[in-house]
């Protein structure tokens, strides 16, 4: 039974998006009620998903494939798969966790934040779905179907206020979003040409030469090696690294908030986790160790320092909460893949990839909570007092205490301060960085630390220690209103969905912030969950399944 | 010594019991006298936790706590280290000070922030409360990340305390303090600690030192300096020390408990355990970076003295004099590298180190008290106002003279013991010439201790003698003449009328003539006094007209709820300085010597 499930977790919330649509002909504002529904069966599913992988000895990997198996591999080796596999292992496994809870959490943030409509949580579940299929496909071309189902339906989501920015700001992340998508696709059709498979076990193995029919391995081949670029030029698009992060502030800082929560902590994941995954178990450590393969993997470094420094930077100097929560995410995900590189670069050993790995996983899902929980305060604090921009928010602290206090412990927790989730995935990636001695990086990861604290001490400053500013007009209280009052047309706030604020979204922003607290003690749970991963990448091995 | 380890909550507990205080402030905001109440019921509560592992402690019983304790979670917080307290000698003479510390403080505080009418006072204590916990995880933890954890909490929960005015000035301050501490913290100490773990696998303290010895000695020479200069940053060394006069601006009990005894001695507490317990003294020796360290320290104490000898507010003084004598503890570390390889003189520089910890806090802790009860009962912040204040404040100012005795380290008073050990290590260890640093330094205290005493007992407030170290511009000027025909407040060396030009922020307070207006703040005209020399004082303190008037030997001088901290402390001082070895605090150090040298 448990074989479906990955298969299930795609299918339920695509076919519950037809619903809300559907059920909307005949009665209005279901949407919230059906989406509530769906997404609480999913995330039932997803627990059943996860004691199934992890509830035995190390984590199982659970394989579906689409299409059946009446042919196809044979074996361990033999042969390649025709279907499309999905599957559920320890990487994978953590992930749908995520999307599950986050999508359950931000519902209770759209509930009164809006946006309003069905056509809007139509769109909700088929990003979910689109999520879930990220996570779960074990085949590269598929991986980029799923890439364009949640890349199309976030371009939908964002410019749901209809109104002209964030039209705009879609409008850059179509064109952007679809540009890295197609250069992903460029290099699957090189590896394609190459090897003849588009399974990931397949193609990994290909590579390193297993099937008879191949001349030993491909890695000196520079078809792949130009695959490999292709890809992680356009997944670092999808993941909003420097130069290729431009359309995230915008799309951001347009979204409606109950959106921007959403993408904001799944979105760019999804593409920082396809680039790990093929990385690490499609072209594994033994690609990188090949002549001079290692440089590429610099390269990506250096744009990932970049990115790090410069979205830090940027960060600091932006007056929207939204915009600079954003350049934030540009600087963690840079965080993420020099993690992502350092576990395969040939410089570190055994002890550097396991680091790494357990550095980017656990920073994976800590930015996710720790990020989704700062848009929901963002949003929350902007429903209940206005204030959108950091002048705005002098002195919020004495008006809004627990929606402050989840800021100064999101913000912190993003600084690295422990014990937090945050301070985890930081510790990990930098002893794992540290073991590779490539001294400019690891320069870059600890500075990293102070970096955040230029935009994240200036928040708290002014939340707790400034009063209102002189000459600024305070930020108007919005009137509450009842449910399904007309969004006006003036100022992003009225036309995000014209909520106040509710019980919902204080709930979400603390509870984002208690379980970042609670997770940094949780280290050893979450390295034993990654280890299958990480063994699975220190030996090269294409199947992540159970670790030793 | 046989070594013996228990598992105990009572570690938890003392670090928790100040958190679970924060809870019950919090709620009881509305209520004063209750929420003080929970700040003085905590602080003997941790005192008397801590107390009580004290006697198994010196018979080498450690109490142990680590998170594998709680059901169904085992202890690792990341790989290779555990979340795990441990009352061990060193620990505890940091612990037991702290805490000890604290249960004065609450009272002084109290009196401190009623007598002002300071807003946000709720903030105030449950930051308060915070930092203790903080304060109380450092001493205990057991290993490097755990300390770390502590230390960055420390950092986190001091800066509302800092910041705590709200002014300009104060923001300034706290945001200079975060800079500090965070690069002390999340950079230099972080990356100490992982460069510590990639090179040993491990970070816990005591176990650590076999493999640095094997290991590349340029890595393991950054670890030190990394971690050295990361626990340096909250120890004042200089050049990264800048924090610490800022930090002047938050109210006087933090200046007093935290940034005299348990910010900075966390910092100095760190070098200890780095230099005894993760390096040991010999590969400290072996390395070369003991004498380094020391040079720093030697360095910061006599620069940091110089300083202070032309600070004119009172508490931007004693804060270089931190500055300071902190250096006199890493100084001591630091020379237990060079003792241990010369073979002579590692225990009793190790002592003198560790001793000047208790004896700093008590002299340093009594010097706030006093600067901060002159602030609440006259206003006065400035030295050249405080002439003749031996009348008004007797009982203060005989305790401010005889902590400052001890600070210079005149025999009798804690200062003295320390800085004996000191010289007599520098000495033995072959390094004379710190000794002759440490006798110089102690001249310079007496220079810019002596002048406050003598003219608050000896001179007037309209009969007094020039302060040309402080007056003047450096290099002296062409009328070098006795100031004593100019006003008093005006210490730019200019006529009264210049000052009004260049120091608009201090108009308001002009305006306002010598109104005292007690919910007014103390910093309202500070905002340009970042280097004091030059600057007009606001007229807000000094004598009232016709000077001071003459307060009895009997505590007329103001509230007891502060006068009482302040002669409690200076006893202990004393107390320190004529029988060290019956006040604890030497047993417990040569407890710790013998564990680290043998």
């Amino acid at each position: 039974m448990s074989e479906l499930l990955p298969a299930l977790l795609i299918v339920l919330p695509i076919i519950g998006a037809t619903l809300p649509l559907g059920v909307g002909l005949l009665r209005e504002n279901v949407g919230w009620s059906i989406a509530a529904l769906v997404l609480s069966v999913e995330a039932g599913l997803t627990a059943w998903l996860a004691t199934a992988v992890y509830g035995g000895e190390g984590a199982t990997r659970i394989v579906h494939v689409l299409g059946g198996e009446t042919f196809g591999r044979r074996g361990a080796t033999e042969n390649f798969v025709v279907g499309i596999e999905l599957v559920a292992d320890a990487f994978s496994g953590l992930m749908v966790l995520l999307v599950a809870g986050v999508a359950l959490g931000v519902l209770a943030f759209a509930r009164r934040g809006g946006p309003r409509g069905n056509a809007f949580y139509s769109g909700y579940l088929l990003l979910t779905g689109g999520l879930m299929g990220l996570f779960l496909t074990g085949d590269l071309f598929n991986l980029f179907v799923f890439l364009e189902i949640v890349g199309l339906t976030t371009y939908g989501l964002v410019a749901s206020d209809r109104d002209a920015e964030s039209a705009v700001a879609a409008l850059k992340y179509l064109v952007i979003g679809t540009t890295g998508a197609s250069l992903y696709l460029l290099g699957v059709g090189y590896l394609f040409l190459r090897t003849g498979a588009l399974n990931m076990v397949d193609v990994s193995r290909s590579l390193a030469g297993e099937p008879e029919w191949i001349d030993g391995a491909l890695y000196g081949d520079s078809l792949v090696l130009a695959a490999f670029g292709f890809i992680a030029v356009g997944l670092m698009t999808k993941a909003a690294i420097y130069p290729l992060h431009t359309w995230q502030p915008d799309a951001y800082a347009a979204a409606p908030d109950a959106v921007t929560v959403y993408i904001s902590a799944l979105v760019s994941t999804g593409g920082a986790y396809a680039f790990a995954r093929v990385t690490w178990t499609v072209f594994t450590p033994e690609f990188f160790a090949v002549g001079q393969n290692a440089r590429i993997l610099e390269l990506v470094i250096v744009l990932a320092c970049l990115s790090v420094v410069l979205g830090s930077g940027l960060a600091a100097m932006q007056r929207r909460l939204k915009r600079l929560f954003a350049y934030s995410s540009v600087s963690q995900f840079g965080l993420i893949v020099i993690g992502v590189c350092v576990a395969v670069h040939p410089a570190g050993g055994t002890q550097a990839t396991r680091l790494a790995v357990y550095g980017v996983v656990i920073h994976l899902l800590g930015h996710g909570l720790i990020k989704g929980g700062l848009f929901a305060t963002v949003g929350a604090l902007a429903h209940g007092t206005g204030a959108r921009r950091v002048r705005e928010y002098a002195g919020l602290a004495k008006r809004r205490p627990f929606l402050s206090g989840s800021m100064a412990v999101l913000g912190l927790a993003i600084v690295g301060v422990p014990p937090t989730i945050g301070f985890l995935g930081k510790w990990y990636l930098a002893v794992g960085a540290l073991n590779t001695r490539l001294w400019p990086v690891i320069f870059v990861v600890f500075a990293s630390t102070l970096l955040t604290l230029l935009y994240v001490a200036r928040l708290l400053e002014k939340l707790y220690f400034d009063g209102p500013a002189e000459g600024a007009a305070p930020a108007a209280e919005p009137e509450p209103e009842g449910p399904g009052a007309p969004g006006g047309a003036d100022g992003a706030m009225m036309t995000d969905g014209a909520g106040s604020l509710s019980y919902g979204m204080i709930a979400l922003a603390v509870s984002a912030a208690v379980l970042t607290v609670l997770l940094g003690f949780a280290g050893s749970a979450l390295t034993a969950a990654a280890e299958p991963i990480a063994q699975a990448v220190i030996e090269a091995a294409p199947e992540v399944s159970a670790g030793g | 010594m046989v070594e013996h380890v228990v598992d105990s909550w009572r570690p938890l507990a003392a670090v928790l019991i100040s958190t679970v205080a924060i809870a019950l402030i919090v709620a009881s905001h509305r209520r004063p006298n209750v929420r003080e109440a929970w700040s003085v019921i905590a602080s003997v509560g941790k005192f008397a936790i801590v107390a009580s592992m004290l006697p198994g402690v010196l018979d080498g019983t450690e109490y142990r706590w680590s998170l594998g304790m709680v059901p169904g979670l085992d202890g690792e917080f990341v790989a290779g280290a555990e979340f795990a307290l441990r009352a061990d000698p060193l620990g505890m003479l940091f612990a037991l000070l702290a805490s000890f510390l604290w249960i004065f403080t609450a009272f002084y505080s109290a009196g401190y922030m009623r007598g002002l009418d300071e807003p946000n006072q709720t903030r105030f204590f449950a930051s308060f409360a915070a930092s203790l916990s903080a304060a109380i995880g450092i001493a205990f933890a057991e290993n490097l990340v755990t300390i770390f954890v502590f230390y960055e909490l420390l950092s986190v929960a001091t800066y509302p305390l800092v910041a705590h005015d709200e002014t300009d000035e104060a923001r300034a301050a706290g945001r200079k303090y975060l800079a500090y501490t965070f690069f002390g913290g999340g950079f230099l100490v972080l990356a100490g600690t992982a460069l510590v773990f990639v090179l040993t696998d491990t970070t816990t303290f005591g176990a650590t030192a076999a493999d640095l010895a094997e290991a590349d000695p340029a890595l393991a020479r950054a670890a030190f300096g990394l971690l050295a200069a990361g626990f340096g940053v909250k120890a004042g060394l200089m050049p990264l020390h800048s924090w610490l006069p800022d930090a002047m601006v938050a109210p006087t009990p933090v200046s007093g408990l935290l940034h005299a005894v348990a910010v900075v001695k966390s910092g100095a507490f760190g070098v200890a355990r780095v230099v005894l317990e993760v390096f040991e003294p010999d590969l400290v020796g072996e390395l070369g970076v003991g004498l380094a360290l020391a040079a720093v320290a030697a360095f910061t104490l006599t620069a940091a003295s110089i300083i202070a000898l032309r600070a004119d507010r009172l508490k931007r003084r004693l804060a270089f004099s931190t500055v300071s004598q902190l250096s006199y503890i890493v100084l001591g570390l630091g020379l237990a590298g060079p003792a241990a390889v010369a073979g002579s003189g590692t225990k009793t520089v190790i002592i003198g180190g560790l001793l000047h910890i208790p004896a700093h806090a008590f002299m340093k802790l009594t010097l706030f008290f006093c600067a901060g009860f002159i602030h609440v009962e006259t206003h006065t912040d400035y030295i050249s106002e405080m002439d003749g204040i031996g009348k008004r404040m007797p009982l203060t100012m005989a305790a401010f003279a005889v902590a400052a005795a001890g600070m210079a380290g005149i025999p009798l008073v804690a200062g003295f013991v320390s800085k004996w050990f000191l010289l007599i290590g520098a000495v033995e260890a072959n390094q004379a010439i710190f000794a002759v640093v440490l006798l110089i330094s102690g001249v310079l205290n007496i220079a810019y201790f002596w002048p406050i005493v003598y003219g608050a007992f000896f001179e007037s407030h309209d009969d007094a003698d020039g302060k040309p170290l402080v007056e003047f511009p450096l290099g002296g000027r062409a009328s070098g003449g006795a100031s004593a025909g100019e006003p008093k407040a005006v210490a730019d060396g200019g006529a009264a009328d210049d000052a009004h030009d260049d120091d608009a922020a201090a108009t308001d307070e002009h305006q306002e003539g010598g109104h005292h207006d007690t919910a007014d703040h103390e910093h309202a005209g500070h905002a340009v006094h970042s280097d004091d020399q030059h600057e007009d004082h606001d007229h807000h303190g000094g004598p009232p007209p016709g000077g001071w008037e003459r307060a009895g030997w009997t505590g007329a001088e103001g509230s007891w709820l502060m006068l009482g901290p302040i002669l409690a402390i200076v006893a202990g001082a004393v107390v320190l300085g004529v029988v060290p070895y019956q006040a604890m605090f030497l047993e417990l150090i040569e407890v710790i010597t013998e564990g680290v040298v043998g």
